[in-house]
């Protein structure tokens, strides 16, 4: 790099930013550029964005990155706009970008890239070394171009970064608004095309788009996915949107104050687009931000008429061009997302848009992609969208379906958001002052933690008014241990049902769907059903049974075999509700419990295998069989030395090596039939990890008996669950556990002041 | 005392009790070897056995269980069994699995020999090769 991060040389190209005010995407900047390293050996990058989180400056500053590197990886960064007609009108604009940009590059001109250039400009600009080669591409555009085959045509325009005489370069192309090129069908399906021909360039690019877009075209278009990589763009942080609301406001000179910052935050979601938008509002309308009311006037101004309005228009006008249809898809839109009817049926808007069956699913594709409604093919979800997107949806109904006086529609607007903002910022404030059950749930994975953090009533009992420091130092003690779950996924309560919204917020009721030990089978699978109830007090047994109730139901509705009820309340439970629930093996915490849950997931290793990093920790990897489990005793004994384990330990670990190995390749149907051995070396322990990939028949390590008639068999297959028992009594802590394809085993043998 | 070496298996016979030499480590393979000559001891009329691990390092619970099957057949042989010389780890083992309920233990071959000596009517301290 030759300066490219110094403010002296930099040159702001594409940007339409500084660097410095470029806030909240830097992994994925540097990820972009990451992909326009030799390294990346010209695989492409997909950019999955979710809508209206923003990629196009994300896109320009890397553009602006490489171009100031001056390395030979040439920038060029195209965007698909509404205003491309046809597929060949667009090819034909990336054509002339490219080869405007490049020459811009060569020459070191930033300001080439912005100028109108005709193709015999760019010939008289174009570097003598460079002239031939792009001579040539113009002669046969215009063959071609005459010759009147589009898609030949296209291919061509497409195709020309990759006529870069490699001595001279190598081009990284970063395509924006893939989604609106997939509009522009015609005889060319423009965003197939771009996949087919960017995929078998062997070239690194870019292609940025709307996930739920992106990824369908690149099937279609039968990418080879292992030469694409995926990014997700998702929105911002709380920190990194008020970071981008303090840097835009300055940089468009708005006045703003901290509580509207955080207002804007959350009523748009964090979403770098809306804010961006919004705030440029504020600026051509000279109007400074400092009031809740101040926001709110200029909200709905934004939703009647303004930058917002024009962004949903424009997309309701490309999904539904006729007026018509168009005034019925935003009824269908309102009234079924204000309605408690969640789901509508394809059909019943087919008739009501009056459309073929082809171009109602043309017009929910559209609405799907752009994630303004869930469509699956027999039903749509209206409830889906930003409040945004709902609050525009709610003022052209008014005023284009209703016909209500607009000075009403304005007015209400104002009101509704300002009731609205208080309730939004209280939301906000109480779940940063809460712990995320989503966040600690999503975290269980077969750790074992004090069992008490789940009773309040022993909990209560034994550090009820214990200081911080004496209540971990009585958890570290805590000899019963809940070994938690493996969880798989997460999703609020209302997910499942609706009604529940009205008792609970969303985030304060979660379902979990669990595997106990990381073992994916039927009898192990769990659903945690965790609720967290408002109270000041401790928990009447009244409201714990209302909740215990409810979460039951929930199960039941949903047909939840094994299933887990916790419950968390501020200040805990009574006695009579500590009884109740423990009555129906139900768990119950206070927050402080919850805390605590934290710090102890934070400190407790996850048993599932992590990567080698440390330097007491040490890899072997042996064949299954020739007594090669001799080895690995051999190779503990050299290390358990390390620590002072007596003799007599150091067997017992050999012992219990040996019976794991002889496990693992009595067991597993390992396809490459090797042991991974891992020996970690801590300050009073020995941590043995053995695996093995293959899958291990369901009644090793589940203690369950395996079934056999013969009676010989019998005794002899109880003698070959000695290992286990062996190594159970040898070793100190024992967890055996199936991983994904495989088994692991993960001993530890504590060094006890020279004793065994 | 004449040792004959049969499948690597050491073993002699003083009077009509077999002696038969456990190896290093002894595990599956090793187990089955001394199994089939505690077999081929028993078939051709001793009355006792004597297996000595005075070598043996490492047993792991398979030979175990091989040698409970040993103890099995020569039940159904009517013979006895003596384990010699098993160091503490291995003793250990053994106790966990529950072996030593169901043999007995000397401190090393001879000790065995006399052990049985005083429990096998018909004991007679020649060695006799097989």
């Amino acid at each position: 790099m030759h300066g490219a991060n110094s403010s002296d040389n930099f040159r702001r190209v594409l940007g339409r930013v500084n660097r410095q005010d470029f806030v909240g995407r830097v992994p994925e900047l540097e990820r972009t550029l990451a992909q326009a390293s030799p390294k990346s050996n010209g695989r492409g990058l997909l950019l999955l964005m979710k809508p209206a989180t923003g990629v196009s400056e994300l896109l320009r500053q890397t553009y602006d990155q490489l171009f100031n590197q001056r390395t030979d990886v040439i920038p060029v960064y195209f965007a698909f706009t509404r205003q491309d007609t046809s597929a060949v009108h667009a090819a034909i604009e990336f054509l002339s970008s490219f080869l405007q940009q490049y020459i811009a590059f060569r020459r070191n001109e930033p300001a080439l890239c912005d100028a109108a250039l005709t193709l015999q400009d760019l010939l008289v600009l174009a570097p003598s070394a460079d002239l031939l080669w792009i001579e040539q591409l113009v002669q046969l555009y215009e063959r071609v171009r005459s010759s009147n085959d589009k898609k030949e045509l296209v291919r061509l325009c497409l195709s020309a970064p990759q006529r870069v005489p490699p001595h001279l370069g190598r081009s990284f192309v970063m395509l924006d608004g893939a989604e609106l090129a997939e509009d522009l069908n015609g005889d060319v399906v423009l965003g197939t095309e771009i996949l087919r021909v960017f995929g078998r360039s062997k070239q690194s690019f870019v292609l940025a788009g709307l996930r739920r877009q992106i990824l369908e075209a690149a099937h279609n278009a039968k990418c080879n996915f292992e030469l694409l990589d995926l990014l997700r763009l998702e929105e911002l942080t709380f920190d990194e949107a008020n970071s981008l609301v303090d840097h835009v406001a300055r940089r468009q000179q708005v006045p703003t104050s901290r509580e509207v910052r955080d207002l804007l935050v959350q009523q748009f979601g964090s979403s770098p687009f809306f804010i961006s938008a919004f705030l440029q509002a504020a600026r051509e309308k000279n109007t400074a931000l400092i009031s809740y009311l101040d926001c709110e006037r200029l909200y709905a101004d934004e939703l009647l008429g303004g930058h917002l309005n024009h962004h949903f228009q424009a997309l309701l006008e490309e999904i539904a061009p006729e007026l018509e249809n168009r005034l019925m898809l935003i009824k269908l839109l309102w009234e079924g997302s204000a309605t408690e009817e969640k789901t509508a049926s394809v059909d019943s808007w087919r008739k009501r848009l009056h459309l073929s069956t082809d171009e109602c699913e043309d017009v929910l594709h559209q609405l799907h992609i752009h994630e303004l409604v869930n469509w699956n093919g027999a039903t749509i979800d209206v409830t889906t969208g930003s409040q945004t997107w709902k609050d525009f949806l709610k003022v052209s109904y008014r005023l284009s379906v209703l016909n209500e006086p607009r000075a009403l529609v304005v007015a209400d607007t104002i009101g509704d958001a300002l009731k609205r903002a208080p309730h939004t910022m209280s939301r906000h404030y109480k779940r940063l002052a809460q712990l995320g059950l989503r966040e600690v749930a999503l975290q269980f994975d077969c750790q074992r933690v004090p069992e008490v953090l789940f009773d309040y009533a022993s909990f209560a009992k034994k550090f009820k008014g214990v200081s911080d420091a004496e209540v971990l130092a009585g958890l570290e003690s805590e000899s019963v241990r809940l070994k938690l779950p493996q969880t798989i996924h997460v999703a609020s309560c209302l997910s499942f049902n609706r009604d529940l919204r009205q008792v609970c917020e969303e985030q304060k009721c979660v379902v979990v769907h669990t595997f106990d030990d990381g073992i994916y089978s039927d009898a192990q699978e769990v659903i945690w059903l965790i609720a967290r109830i408002d109270s000041k007090l401790e928990v009447e047994v009244g409201l714990a049974e209302v909740w215990q109730e409810r979460l039951a139901e929930l199960a039941r509705a949903h047909g939840f075999g094994r299933h887990r009820i916790w419950l968390v309340s501020n200040e805990g439970f009574s006695d009579d509700a500590s009884h109740y629930l423990e009555a129906r093996n139900a768990f119950c915490s206070s927050e402080r419990q919850l805390a605590l849950l934290i710090d102890q997931l934070a400190m407790t290793p996850t048993s599932r295998p992590t990567a080698i990093e440390a330097s007491d920790e040490f890899l072997i990897v042996l064949p299954m069989g020739e007594d090669n489990e001799l080895l690995a005793a051999s190779t503990v004994e050299h290390i358990a030395r390390r620590l002072t384990f007596p003799p007599a330990a150091i067997n017992q670990i050999k012992t219990a090596i040996v019976e794991a190995c002889i496990n693992a390749s009595e067991h597993s149907f390992s396809p490459d039939r090797k042991i991974y051995q891992r020996f970690r070396l801590e300050s009073d322990r020995l941590v043995v990890t053995i695996s093995s990939r293959g899958i291990l028949p369901t009644n090793v390590g589940s203690g369950k008996a395996s079934t056999t008639n013969n009676e010989d068999d019998d005794a002899t297959e109880e003698r070959r669950g000695w290992g286990l028992k062996l190594i159970r009594t040898l070793m100190d802590e024992v967890e055996f556990e199936r991983v994904d394809e495989g088994t692991s085993l993960r001993m530890t043998k504590y060094v006890r002041n020279g004793s065994v | 005392m004449d040792i004959s070496s049969v499948s690597d298996v050491k073993s002699h016979c003083v009077g009509t009790t077999a002696v038969v030499y456990a190896s290093d480590y002894l595990n599956k393979l090793t187990g089955e070897k001394i199994e089939r000559e505690c077999r081929r001891q028993l078939a051709q009329g001793c009355r006792a056995l004597v297996i000595d691990f005075a070598d043996t390092q490492l047993v792991n619970s398979i030979g175990i269980s091989i040698l409970l099957g040993i103890i099995d057949v020569a039940e159904k042989n009517k013979a006895q069994v003596v384990f010699a010389d098993v160091n503490n780890q291995t003793v250990e083992l053994f106790d966990m699995l529950g072996l030593t309920r169901h043999v007995a233990l000397a401190k090393d071959e001879q000790e065995a020999l006399l052990t049985l000596s005083t429990t096998v009517s018909g004991f007679d301290s020649t060695p006799t090769v097989h």
